[in-house]
């Protein structure tokens, strides 16, 4: 006897599997609709490749897998392609998806299957595209594509047939494993083919005794097959708990069961396995459950995949005045539905049609007094009262912390919780949460990076321009420089300008031959206006090397000084200049101001005068803004000639 | 019939915690009759009287902060608050005792704290406590063990604290006071001093015998883990055992600290109180350790001869630390660590 461990936490409630687990399977009649969800597995949907209208024999393929992580989907009877349209999807969010809606024609004709007859001839890659092409994706739950987990990358000693079943009220395992033991047996025998015949261990709960000796009776030929009773506890049929009851080993954090050598498949996705190689059958049916106390004839039913949840019910005599709760799956992780029109897919194992107060009643949940219960029943020895204290404050990095991502929904703690808190639900949200702040800092980090290579982008141009100029800058520099050494006895220009109009003044006073005060004044602008852009061009260089820290800041900051007393001087000469000429810039400027418009006004009346309907009114404004304009002129004439003829008395006498 | 939408799982063990508390009540039983039968019917007058002031202020303080009262008050833990404050109390103890104890445990530790659930200090440690420091001398009244008062008398003692003869003709000194106070004696010279000695240990025995009965019950109906409680017991009995072995003569043995004084009281009524302890198991079992040895320091070396008030209220302010160090290893992780990935 195998050394059967045990895992942390788990629970018991009642089974209630006797409802549907006595009698044998019942094969449902082909119903008239069949609505094929495009997504019924975990990954990628499958695409269509039928159109409407089109006839499809049984077992035909309808939609065709998209990538590695995706399925295969046949045609579950003959018929006609009614329609591609969104169905309610068996989900809890109640969202509609994509669906091929087949209209049955009841002749139930099949396409031709090529079954094989010796499957040890086959190799490993045709046993895989035979999975693959069936479109098998495990049938425990999750809808996982079986092919992936028939190549592990990693050598594997054990292989571990999951028929715990340890949901309450599901017995559609039980009765498979009840009636088809054989072909299970042979189905593992091709998956050990598959993975180098590992040792297969099939761990099924004590509470299926006919299960277990069924099994036990088809594997007695099979050393390499053992038939593994465990106690009955919810959740031993959770993968990572069944493998640590049957290995003593726990799959790692974040990893995979291969890693440790394990692959585990679910005893019907080996039953689906054995119809596709033995029988040549793709996966178009299913075993499900119908118990609940609102159905009349619950058992076990086989399905076609896309079977309305209404017309199993209708056949299983379900009454849906009685039923308060449609779940699907078991009362533990199944999800209730609204809509009997939702199809049943790969993954659907059970309907609970469960009468009021069947179920647990919806209570107000009391306050958490972290009684420590849910510890206690938790499989994967988290904490959940601390993450549900977490997730209701929305600490989310502290249930990140605590591994709420570890926590497999199971349901264990707000079953046994004394306060009635739907503790799973406020993981879910926490999860939920957390996925979507991933996404939005995700989204946010791919926001900044783009914003910040366009800064970078524009900064660049910025400072490639900057670089030119400066380039541009320095070579003016130097050719100043050049011509500077050139001629090195060369004054700098402010002062070699002033020192024109003193040599004119001494000039003046020695030969007293008069200086024209227009030279003068001429000069004394031509010096004012080199100061003020010296000093603008060095303070902008400055501006520019304390910005950059240039060490030669200092340098220019004396320049600076320098060059501001000089700029200041050459003003102050100018001002001196203007005032003892009595001269006015401001009002000159004015007058001169005046004298432009008046010649704008006479040169748009030109204009006009030639397209004018009447050219006499304009001629006569012509002459009055003639006159303006001369007036103008003569003004700003006297104004300029009238301190000059002051100021230079000597020029008259 | 219109179909719910209700999230995983639709099964529940239909366990509540109002029948948690219940449980509880029961369980303080035992150790209610054995007092009432050696201390008279103090502690009973006080456990009805706590009761109604509990409940009365539970649910003027749900009105006051806008709860739904009925749900709230039908928890039970109000209840139990008032049991255990009233089993704590001394049997003497005056009517404005008890409502000062009751007000600060429902009002101040828990409803100020934001409730049930949110408490960081166990309520009626808190209440038991405030009163120890406020008003010692009510608080060591303990009634002599030869001589019970009637009802009649207890129920006047109750209201008006007046009584024939004066109360000290009617109180005597606890097991636990006359090992503390030696005044330098041996513990033999103390006993030989001190004939009522022998009979008030005995008398503590059997009450603490008949909690520890209870708390053996809600073990069984696994109200609680054992590791708190027994934790406690087991390092409160270590250092009794140690200290009694280098000095018998100064120091009590382990099974007089066991059976002494509120010590199964407080290990399977007190210690046990989940919102104020420690979380996972491990950290129950360091809460635990924690109590023992406090309990026994200020037992031995401080001036109140008992200290599980004191005790619980110092660890409860641990209870966040503890919980720190003392997570459990998750299904497949190497530590008990976080190795979170960042994303899920």
């Amino acid at each position: 006897m195998r050394k059967i461990w045990d895992f942390h936490g788990g629970v018991h409630p009642d089974e209630n599997k006797t409802q549907s687990n006595g009698l044998a399977i019942n094969v449902m009649p082909t119903p008239k609709q069949l609505a094929l969800p495009l997504n019924q597995h975990i990954g990628k949907a499958a695409k269509a490749i039928v159109d409407i209208g089109d006839y499809v024999f049984k077992g035909q393929l309808i939609a065709s897998a998209q990538g590695v992580l995706s399925a295969n989907i046949h045609a579950p009877s003959s018929g006609y392609i009614k329609a591609l349209a969104e169905r309610i999807l068996p989900h809890q969010s109640a969202l509609s998806g994509p669906c091929i809606i087949i209209d049955t024609d009841g002749k139930d004709e099949w396409i031709e299957l090529s079954p094989v007859a010796n499957p040890d001839s086959l190799t490993k890659s045709d046993l895989l595209n035979i999975i693959q092409a069936a479109g098998i994706v495990g049938l425990g739950g999750a809808g996982f594509p079986g092919s992936i987990k028939l190549q592990p990358k990693h050598a594997i000693n054990t292989l571990v047939i999951n028929a715990a079943e340890c949901e309450p009220y599901i017995t559609a395992d039980d009765r498979l494993m009840r009636e088809y033991a054989d072909e299970i047996i042979v189905g593992i025998q091709l998956v050990q083919q598959l993975l180098d015949q590992p040792k297969c261990l099939i761990g099924i709960e004590e509470n299926k005794p006919e299960a277990i000796a069924a099994l036990a009776t088809a594997a007695r030929q099979n050393s390499n097959i053992e038939v593994c009773v465990i106690p009955t506890k919810y959740p031993s049929g959770g993968e990572k708990q069944l493998i640590e009851i049957l290995t003593g080993n726990q799959v790692p954090q974040g990893g995979i069961p291969a890693n440790i050598g394990i692959v585990c498949q679910n005893v019907g996705t080996i039953k689906a396995i054995f119809d596709a190689v033995m029988l040549g059958q793709p996966l178009i049916k299913r075993i499900t459950t119908v118990t609940g106390k609102a159905a009349a004839n619950a058992g076990n039913y086989e399905v076609l995949i896309g079977t309305e949840v209404a017309d199993l019910l209708a056949f299983a005599k379900v009454d849906l005045s009685q039923t308060s709760r449609l779940v699907l799956g078991g009362p533990m992780m199944g999800f209730t539905i609204q809509d009997t029109n939702t199809p049943l897919v790969k993954s659907s194992n059970c309907i609970l049609a469960a009468a009021d107060l069947e179920l647990a009643p919806v209570a107000d949940h009391h306050a958490c007094i972290r009684c420590g219960q849910c510890e206690v029943a938790c499989p994967a020895e988290l904490l959940p009262q601390q993450l549900f204290w977490f997730a209701k404050s929305e600490e989310f990095e502290k249930a990140q912390d605590h591994n709420l991502s570890d926590c497999i929904e199971c349901g264990a703690c707000a079953w046994v919780c004394p306060s009635q808190i739907p503790l799973v639900q406020y993981y879910r949200f926490a999860k939920g949460r957390i996925k979507a702040l991933n996404t939005e800092a995700q989204q946010a980090e791919v926001a900044r990076e783009r914003f910040e290579t366009r800064e970078q982008r524009l900064s660049d141009e910025k400072s490639a321009k900057e670089e030119k100029r400066k380039t541009r800058a320095l070579a003016a520099a130097a050719a100043q420089e050049a011509k500077r050494a050139a001629n090195p006895n060369a004054e700098d220009p402010i002062a070699a300008a002033l020192a024109r109009v003193n040599k004119l003044k001494q000039a003046q006073h020695t030969t007293n031959s008069p200086i024209l005060p227009e030279d003068e004044y001429k000069a004394l602008k031509t010096a004012a206006a080199i100061s003020r852009t010296q000093l603008k061009k060095t303070s902008k260089a400055l501006a520019d090397a304390l910005a950059k820290n240039h060490e030669q800041a200092s340098d220019l900051q004396q320049t600076l000084t320098a060059l501001t007393a000089k700029a200041a001087a050459a003003e102050a000469q100018l001002s001196a200049y203007e005032t003892k000429l009595g001269l006015d810039p401001e009002q000159e400027k004015t007058l001169q101001a005046a004298l432009a418009k008046a010649n704008g006004v006479l040169r748009k009346l030109e204009q006009r005068l030639a397209t004018a309907a009447d050219p006499e009114q304009v001629k006569e404004d012509i002459i009055a803004a003639k006159s303006i304009q001369e007036t103008a002129t003569h003004t700003l004439a006297q104004h300029q000639n009238n301190p000059r003829a002051k100021a230079i008395p000597a020029e008259e006498s | 019939m219109a179909l719910m939408n209700l999230s995983s799982p639709h099964h529940h063990s239909l366990s509540k915690t109002s029948r948690l508390m219940a449980w509880v009540l029961l369980a303080t039983l035992p150790g209610l009759a054995v007092q009432s039968y050696f201390y008279g019917y103090g502690t009973l007058i006080n456990l009805v009287w706590a009761s109604g002031l509990a409940l009365g202020l539970e649910a003027l303080v749900l009105g006051l902060r806008r709860r739904p009262i009925m749900i709230f008050l039908t928890d039970g833990s109000a209840l139990v608050t008032a049991f255990l404050i009233a089993l704590a109390l001394p049997p003497f103890s005056p009517w404005w005792l008890t409502l000062i104890a009751v007000l600060f445990s429902i009002v101040f530790a828990k409803h100020l704290y934001g409730g049930l659930g949110n408490n960081p200090f166990n309520p009626a440690m808190v209440g038991y406590a405030i009163c120890l420091i406020a008003f010692p001398v009510s608080m060591t009244q303990w009634p002599a063990i030869e001589q019970t008062l009637n009802f009649g008398q207890q129920w006047q003692w109750f209201w008006m604290e007046s009584i024939d003869g004066g109360i000290d003709a009617w109180t005597g000194a606890t097991a636990l006071d006359l090992m503390r106070h030696t005044n330098g004696l041996t513990l033999n010279e103390v006993a030989l001093d001190n004939p009522q000695l022998g009979l008030s240990l005995s008398v503590s025995m059997w009450v603490n015998l008949a909690y520890l009965a209870g708390g053996i019950g809600l073990l069984a109906i696994n109200a609680f883990t054992w590791h708190a409680p027994i934790a406690m017991l087991a390092s409160l009995g270590f250092c009794a055992g140690l200290f009694h072995m280098g000095e018998p003569d100064l120091y009590p043995s382990a099974s007089q600290h066991l059976l002494t004084g509120a010590t199964m009281f407080s290990a399977f009524f007190i210690v046990t109180d989940p919102v104020s302890g420690a979380t996972s198991r491990k950290g129950k079992v360091v809460f635990g350790i924690g109590v023992g040895i406090l309990v026994f320091i200020i037992r031995t070396f401080g001036s109140y001869p008992d200290a599980f008030a004191f005790a619980i209220l110092l660890m409860n302010l641990s209870a966040p630390l503890i919980d720190t160090y003392t997570r459990p290893k998750a299904y497949g992780h190497k530590s008990s660590k976080s190795s979170s990935q960042g994303d899920l």
